[in-house]
């Protein structure tokens, strides 16, 4: 900024505004060409041009060197949302050597053109204001520079299952320090449990222990078992966190970079009568699993030979709400992989699936496809009938299923096992998500911040999820959410330092009267303290922790706080330039 | 089809089924590409498909009550498109395996159908049974001419096939009366329905000629369904005539004898001497041996070649009807020679022998063996032509 610019009222700013037509997008309802003849004769504004298309290579480069000719020290473009483009028109301030603070987006497309398209010159009108605002929050605009924190390279993985393990070897092997806390006794979680696995046939235990193997070959693991991390405190990339381990009074302290939460499900316990549950012979997906690959040769239960097994699949999942309505993925292979592996003992086992819809995905299919070669019979009932199961009088289970693909026919199987098919639930955990601070979904899993493009990143910064914690997941998918989380972490750690957005609430000092109580309560993520300053009492915001979010502002009853990059006065001249005056 | 109370699965139809056949009917899915393709779906069939599910699932009263099973005669189309090499057009022939099987009551066809080394003895038996039975009261072989009647007493012949007639009758009552049942319950097909007034007794009769006329002796849809068959066969080798050879042959030979006998009991001519080519009896006999022997040599060349879907899958019970109708119609030649040759040769006496056991042999194992279709496809066709009837008029 030149001397020339008065620092209160920012006169004498040297602006550009570029208003977009996004091919005819914007221009076919807005007149653009009315939008810069009205800014041209606003106050500091020394550019005020049209582009047919704002965000093409060609426009960047010729913003680009208006820019650097013109020495403008703000940049206004009035286009999109800047959910699509404001980190492209940053990047162009960036490049003209312009604080990418000093520039504002304008949305006339999805705010006017696309709002007011039975009403041009309203939409015209609106266009303009908006403008003005944008050019009288930025003449007010101070350049700001990104914080720059150190971090601590370390994480800790929450969780010492299948995720989780994996994760920790991936981090150590990046060069990371790993605290891997797990809250049961041994390592290993549900995959531990479980017997041979497609496609391979390698049994969970043996993938388990060849990944505990690999853990202890790695010093920089730390393992914690019989352990529960119960407070968390710091900022981003140093967070202090303290961990109670069974049997010892002092909490262990570890301070970590940041935090992978892979602790996994549960699975869906059924009723006493749900599809029979409770009557015997009537068993969930884990219990059969276990009932199969405990034994040997055709399968017996209770004593008896199982000649007929009914499967019920969806048993607690896609359920009307508020039941659980997801579909757990991985219980329609699991059910077809068991299945098959007891026919392959037993060739004269007669085995019915009872389905709404077989979901043996990507190659899992192969899978569906020999189960029916080898004689599994899949019966599909719809879904406003589901199947029922009772006692016969000869001692065997009696399923009603209504077969659709036999033109919707009652029909009554004898079975002497029924597998209800259970998917997953998420895991009862409310301390830690407290602690954490993690966001919850309707469906009780965690919540990623975006589902496909930051699928393992959570809005608490340096807090990742993985596995099935986050939703239902098959083993192989877990692992490369783990692994995932891995990348993550490096991403964050690695450099020894983040980057932090500036755009951070700040306390004047001198205003703040030290009451406290009020911001303190108001802050979401605990970045307000209270210090001493000169034997008085005020308030801190700690930049690291603080997430821009101005829930404090204005609340504080001194208007001592300030939003950076909002400022009041910013967000007041905005205000006051688009009511100032009738626009034409 | 609606029901009350919801039945109980047979869990072990499928693998009593794949007894007969049928292996691969297992990876169907119920896509239903069969029955979009079968010319045979008409009046909303859904078949081959609902039949294969039916087996799938266990239902065997719905499988055993089907006309659909003995509609098909195995084009092969289905399992052509089938996108799970399921081969339907296989399942269709094993169910029917399954029906003729299930049809009566002695076991004896389940046995010649799954049991082949079995099936086989037991046939030779009974071969060999009336081979003993007659031969027991032969008489002198003479050496002037062949006196066929001398070695074996025409009575006996007489009233062994009598007796073996009143079997077939009997088993081929209960098979037929145990099928019918059980389509007409399925079809809703009562009794008043059929024969309770004079439109009811029409439309009856009218089913029972497209039944046994124009199905079973003309072979209609047979001829027209074959029309598109890709490449076209010779006339000659084509699935229809061949078959419909074998049929009008047998039952030509059937009537030749009949009429022999008749012209005997008229006091024309006694039974067993030469006569002229022109007489009737001999006329017939002699045009239809030709046709049968032709049929089913094409039959066993087929089988043996496996040229089409139908000859793909054999069991020792289809053999067995080819075998026994073959021998019936080659010696009835071979007598027919030995009777101009002069000097009557000796050989001419045991293959009359032959002829007459495996003769007896082939109408007593009618219901027990694939013979049996002949019995139970009129029936379904009968039960088709009133459906058929009953949706033209709803039309």
């Amino acid at each position: 900024m030149s001397e020339q610019v008065d620092a209160g009222t920012g006169e004498g700013r040297r602006i550009g505004v570029f208003i977009c037509h996004c091919g005819g997008n914007i221009s076919d309802y807005v007149d653009v060409a009315k939008v810069r003849d009205a800014l041209k004769d606003e106050p500091d504004v020394v550019v005020s041009e049209t582009e047919l298309f704002a965000c093409s290579d060609g426009t960047q480069k010729e913003m680009v060197q208006a820019i650097k000719d013109k020495k403008l020290d703000g940049l206004v473009v009035a286009s999109c949302s800047p959910k699509l483009h404001q980190i492209t028109f940053q990047g162009v301030s960036k490049r003209a050597d312009l604080n990418p603070y000093s520039y504002t987006q304008v949305n006339v497309r999805e705010q006017c053109s696309w709002a007011h398209t039975d009403d041009h010159e309203g939409a015209t009108e609106k266009a303009i204001g908006l403008v003005r605002a944008g050019v009288a929050k930025t003449r007010l605009s101070r350049p700001l520079e990104p914080l720059v924190v150190k971090t601590l390279p370390k994480t800790m993985v929450v969780g010492g299952g299948v995720a989780g393990l994996r994760a920790a070897i991936g981090l150590a092997d990046i060069g990371l320090g790993v605290v891997i806390v797990e809250r049961a006794s041994t390592l290993g979680g549900w995959v531990a449990e479980l017997g041979p696995m497609f496609p391979n046939e390698h049994s969970g235990r043996e993938q388990i222990d060849f990944l505990i193997e690999e853990v202890a070959k790695r010093p920089s693991i730390t393992i914690l078992t019989d352990a529960e991390l119960v407070s968390k405190s710091g900022s981003f990339g140093n967070y202090i966190t303290e961990v109670r381990v069974k049997g010892q009074d002092q909490m262990v302290t570890a301070e970590v970079g940041t935090i992978v939460v892979a602790t996994g499900f549960d699975t869906y316990q059924p009723e006493v009568g749900e599809f029979g549950y409770g009557i015997e012979g009537v068993l969930t997906l884990p219990e059969f699993t276990k009932l199969v690959d405990g034994s040997k040769g055709p399968l017996i239960y209770k004593d008896k030979p199982v000649r007929t097994i009914a499967y019920v699949y969806c048993v607690g999942n896609r359920q009307p709400a508020p039941g659980n309505e997801y579909c757990s993925k991985f219980c329609c292979a699991a059910t077809v992989h068991a299945s098959l592996k007891i026919a392959a003992r037993d060739s004269e086992l007669r085995q019915y699936h009872l389905h709404r819809d077989i979901r043996t995905y990507g190659k899992f299919e192969l899978m569906y496809s020999e189960s029916r070669e080898r004689g599994s019979v899949y019966m599909k009932f719809p879904d406003e009938t589901p199947p029922s199961v009772a006692k016969m009088a000869d001692g065997r289970l009696a399923v009603t299923v209504v077969d659709t693909q036999t033109g919707n026919e009652e029909l009554t199987l004898p079975a002497d096992l029924v597998v209800l098919v259970t998917g997953m639930v998420p895991r009862k955990n409310q301390d830690l998500t407290s602690v954490l601070k993690l966001p919850v979904g309707v469906d009780g899993f965690y919540n990623e911040i975006h589902p496909k493009l930051r699928p393992v990143e959570t809005v608490v910064a340096g807090v990742m999820i993985a596995g099935a914690c986050q939703s239902p997941k098959t083993l192989s998918e877990s692992v490369a959410s783990g692994l995932a989380a891995v990348t993550q972490s490096a991403g964050i750690l690695l450099k020894g330092f983040a980057e932090l957005d500036p755009l951070v609430a700040t306390v004047d000092t001198e205003a703040c009267t030290g009451c406290t109580d009020k911001c303190l309560a108001s802050c979401p993520y605990d970045a307000i303290t209270t210090v001493d300053t000169d034997g008085r009492k005020v308030a801190e915001i700690s930049a690291a922790v603080c997430k821009g979010c101005g829930g404090c502002v204005p609340i504080c009853p001194e208007n001592a706080i300030d939003l950076l990059g909002y400022t009041d006065a910013q967000m007041r001249a905005s205000i006051d330039s688009l009511a100032k005056e009738p626009v034409s | 089809m609606t029901t009350t109370t919801p039945r109980l699965i047979d869990t072990e139809l499928l693998s009593d089924l794949k007894r007969f056949g049928a292996a691969d009917v297992s990876a169907c899915f119920s896509c239903g590409t069969c029955t979009a393709i079968c010319p045979l779906v008409d009046n909303d069939a859904t078949f081959p498909r609902r039949i294969i599910r039916y087996a799938q699932v266990g239902m065997k009263d719905e499988l055993l009550s089907s006309k659909e099973l003995w509609t098909c005669y195995q084009c092969g189309l289905c399992s052509d498109s089938c996108p799970t090499q399921a081969d339907p057009s296989e399942f269709m022939a094993a169910a029917r395996r399954y029906a003729i099987a299930s049809y009566e009551p002695t076991g004896l066809a389940r046995i010649l159908y799954t049991r082949p080394v079995v099936g086989s003895l037991v046939a030779a038996a009974f071969a060999a049974f009336f081979a003993v039975f007659m031969y027991a009261s032969h008489g002198p072989q003479d050496a002037a001419s062949l006196a066929l009647f001398t070695f074996i007493p025409e009575g006996l012949i007489h009233w062994t096939g009598v007796a073996v007639m009143v079997v077939l009758a009997l088993a081929g009552v209960f098979g037929i009366t145990s099928m019918a049942r059980r389509v007409a319950r399925s079809e809703g097909v009562s009794l008043p329905a059929l024969f309770g007034g004079r439109a009811q007794l029409s439309r009856a009769a009218k089913a029972l000629w497209a039944a046994l006329g124009v199905e079973s002796l003309g072979q209609r849809r047979y001829r027209q369904d074959c029309k598109d068959d890709n490449p076209i066969e010779p006339l000659y080798r084509r699935r229809w005539l061949i078959h419909a050879l074998t049929i009008w042959g047998f039952l030509g030979l059937f009537s030749a004898t009949i009429l022999d006998w008749g012209l005997a009991l008229i006091g024309v001519k006694a039974t067993g001497t030469p006569i002229p080519l022109w007489y009737p009896s001999r006329l017939i006999g002699t045009l239809a041996g030709i046709a049968l022997v032709y049929g089913v040599s094409m039959f066993m060349v087929n089988r043996v070649r496996q040229v089409n879907r139908a000859a793909q899958f054999t069991t020792a019970s289809d053999w067995l009807l080819l075998v026994l109708l073959w021998i019936t119609g080659a010696t009835g030649f071979f007598i027919e020679v030995a009777l101009y040759l002069p000097n009557a040769p000796a050989w001419g006496y045991w293959v009359f022998l032959f002829h007459v056991s495996v003769a007896m042999e082939l109408m007593l194992l009618l219901p027990f063996t694939k013979f049996a279709h002949a019995m139970y496809r009129p029936v379904a066709l009968f039960f088709y032509a009133l459906a058929a009837d009953k949706s033209k008029q709803t039309a």
